[in-house]
């Protein structure tokens, strides 16, 4: 996927101005979510889970290299096909390979965020190969050729209204057409894919080392569709979504659809363990999983950015975040949006692509408190931006600013001069294009304007 | 490939200290007769539909009821043959039911558990899922079931705790999007 990260700040100011009914849909489903999770962690002892969570995590991370090789060995042990893709190009290698071995035509893809990441679609594409995105949210912004807005809604952006123009102008349904009606209409088409599809595309919310099973979370049977019917399965693994033991899956599966949906477990659980066996009436001849580093073995090695790797993918923070709920996920400029990608991206590209998104945050906490593994995205953000000041990133008079504000905020004599001096500006001079900080907010709104008298003037003249 | 992503992995954690796996978190158990309420009500929450049957007489009695409305049928491979209804057989892909005979079942969270070996299509083609269950392989918890199932676990589960459903069209639900929209657990309690 392209990456304009570095254009978050005009991005996030044109979206606002321009689509303001992405703000509407985005904020109703967030808010509807975060709010099922609230509900979903006060019916267990979530403060328990998320501890034991964090613990498992932690532990299958500081020995990672010994649980991908017992995983490994597990799954070929099951008839798997193991793989390793160092970046997004070994990936596609890997995937283009598979799909002409197989000499596979059609491909259904199980929504996944790092066949996002690897830009799956366009290589099979370009291989003439056809490509159907099968989770109705992900076929949605298929036909609009829009990436996932969000990481478990990929559609969260769009209205009703703009849907049904999309499937009137597609396949000439009404205008007033019901929910369930555009449902039954992608079914169909989506009912041919699986049945005609050579290859289905999954990504994976975990692998058991134990028992090398791949377990995959969904509500609408796409996944399990997408796994079962063709012939050939390729599952894209990013190498942290290890868990020691089968056991394991009983909390992380239900702790992962608390966090994203609220739900006690997705209505569908895959839980795979290898291809179809001897005496099985159907099921995939070839099963492939592809370990995907891609960025992810130097957030390792990172000193403090190596908790973002306990992510489960839930987008419980993109809920919870009310910045993210302002814009939505496109103006994050890459695959992960919200809290989470805005520690993610510049750990897996770099911070010179990235560097607005550890700014796209109030600090307000709320995504600590939804992380079901707890992340310390808050701490992890101001790591981010730390670092940007130190690799020179930061416009120069951004220090020279903040070492203005640090001096008037510590020295009364300077406070009080530079209020006063505020309040001698020419009229128009906050208004916006004179000092450069400023014109992200006044871009989309009425200037600044200081009041009349300073408070600390009105304590003097006894008004307050 | 391989050796140059482990071996950047080994570098990354030479000098992490090594943290501890903690022990799996207890399962808060229930007694036998609170597990088929606590199913049935879960099940029914996720929009699902239970029926209780006092044995496998009574199953095949009740099933010949229920079979009358559809066309035809899709039966998975381990169903027991006294619980095949008397209909037409279709492939997946064209029955309106498929019948499954489950793995087990979890109370906590409303969930049956498929195998492969009975034919992964049935169990999601067909627009109505009928799934038999004996009450005994019912588990209080999710963790119950996998320690269960591990000994002897089929190239695929699918753990299923409700019909198909989607909020992707303008957040509304939307049942039976993909996978069967109606799902019918029968619990056969005797032998």
């Amino acid at each position: 996927m392209k990456v304009t990260a570095n254009q978050y700040p005009q991005e996030a100011a044109r979206v606002l101005r321009e689509e303001p009914h992405v703000r509407d849909s985005v904020t109703g489903a967030t808010l509807n979510f975060d709010n099922k999770r609230r509900q979903a962690y006060a019916e267990v002892d979530a403060e328990t889970w998320r501890h034991w969570a964090e613990g498992v995590k932690n532990h299958v991370l500081s020995n990672l290299d010994r649980y991908l090789l017992e995983a490994e060995a597990k799954l070929q042990k099951n008839g798997v096909q193991v793989h390793w893709a160092e970046d997004a190009d070994d990936a596609r290698r890997i995937v283009a390979d598979i799909a002409r071995t197989g000499q596979v035509r059609k491909v259904v893809k199980a929504k996944t965020m790092v066949s996002e990441e690897l830009g799956i679609n366009p290589l099979l594409e370009g291989m003439g190969v056809e490509v159907l995105e099968t989770d109705l949210g992900e076929y949605i912004i298929q036909l609009l050729k829009q990436p996932p807005s969000h990481i478990v809604g990929p559609a969260i952006h769009l209205n009703l209204e703009q849907i049904r123009q999309l499937f009137h102008e597609r396949f000439q349904t009404p205008l007033d057409a019901s929910p369930d009606h555009l449902a039954a209409v992608a079914r169909k088409l989506l009912r041919e894919g699986f049945l005609r599809a050579d290859m289905g595309i999954s990504g994976g919310n975990f692998v058991v080392a134990e028992t090398g099973t791949l377990a995959l979370i969904e509500n609408e049977g796409n996944i399990r569709l997408s796994t079962s019917a063709p012939r050939i399965h390729v599952a894209l693994v990013g190498l942290e979504k290890l868990l020691p033991r089968f056991s394991d899956l009983s909390v992380f599966l239900s702790l992962t659809a608390r966090a994203a949906t609220g739900q006690r477990l997705g209505t569908f659980v895959s839980l795979i363990q290898g291809p179809r066996q001897p005496g099985e009436p159907d099921g995939p001849e070839e099963v492939h999983v592809v370990f995907v580093d891609n960025g992810r073995s130097s957030v390792l090695a990172d000193p403090e950015a190596w908790e973002t790797l306990r992510c489960l993918r839930c987008a419980a923070c993109l809920n919870a975040c009310p910045v993210y709920r302002q814009t939505g996920g496109h103006a994050y400029g890459y695959v992960y949006s919200g809290p989470i990608g805005a520690i993610l991206s510049p750990g897996l590209l770099g911070l010179e692509e990235t560097k607005p998104l550890p700014y796209a945050s109030s600090l307000c906490g709320a995504c600590f408190q939804a992380c079901p593994v707890r992340i310390p995205i808050p701490k992890l953000l101001l790591t981010w931006r730390n670092r940007a000041v130190e690799e020179g990133l930061t416009p120069r008079f951004e220090a020279a600013a903040i070492k203005g504000y640090a001096l008037a905020m510590t020295q009364p004599w300077a406070y009080r001069l530079a209020s006063r001096a505020v309040r001698f500006l020419p009229e128009k001079a906050l208004d916006n294009t004179v000092v450069p900080v400023l014109k992200a907010w006044t871009e989309g709104r009425a200037g600044l304007k200081p009041s009349p008298k300073s408070f600390r003037q009105m304590w003097e003249d006894g008004e307050v | 490939m391989r050796e140059r992503i482990l071996g950047r992995i080994h570098r990354a954690l030479e000098h992490r200290p090594k943290t501890l796996l903690p022990e799996p978190l207890p399962a808060v158990s229930l007694p036998p007769a609170e597990t088929l309420t606590l199913f049935t009500e879960r099940l029914s929450g996720n929009g699902g539909e239970v029926v209780r049957l006092e044995n496998l007489e009574a199953a095949a009695e009740w099933l010949g009821h229920f079979a009358q409305t559809f066309a035809g049928v899709a039966v998975g491979q381990t169903v027991p043959p006294v619980l095949h209804p008397k209909l037409p057989v279709l492939p997946p892909e064209e029955a309106p039911l498929g019948v499954s005979w489950a793995l087990g079942a979890v109370a906590e969270t409303g969930t049956v558990v498929l195998s492969s070996q009975e034919g992964r299509r049935n169990q999601l083609l067909p627009p109505a899922h009928l799934v038999f269950v004996p009450e005994a392989r019912i588990y209080p918890t999710l963790f119950e079931a996998l320690n269960a199932l591990k000994p002897s676990l089929p190239s695929a589960i699918g753990l299923h705790s409700g019909p198909s459903k989607s909020a992707d069209i303008g957040q509304i639900m939307v049942k039976g999007v993909h996978g069967p929209g109606r799902l019918v657990v029968a619990v056969i309690s005797g032998k």
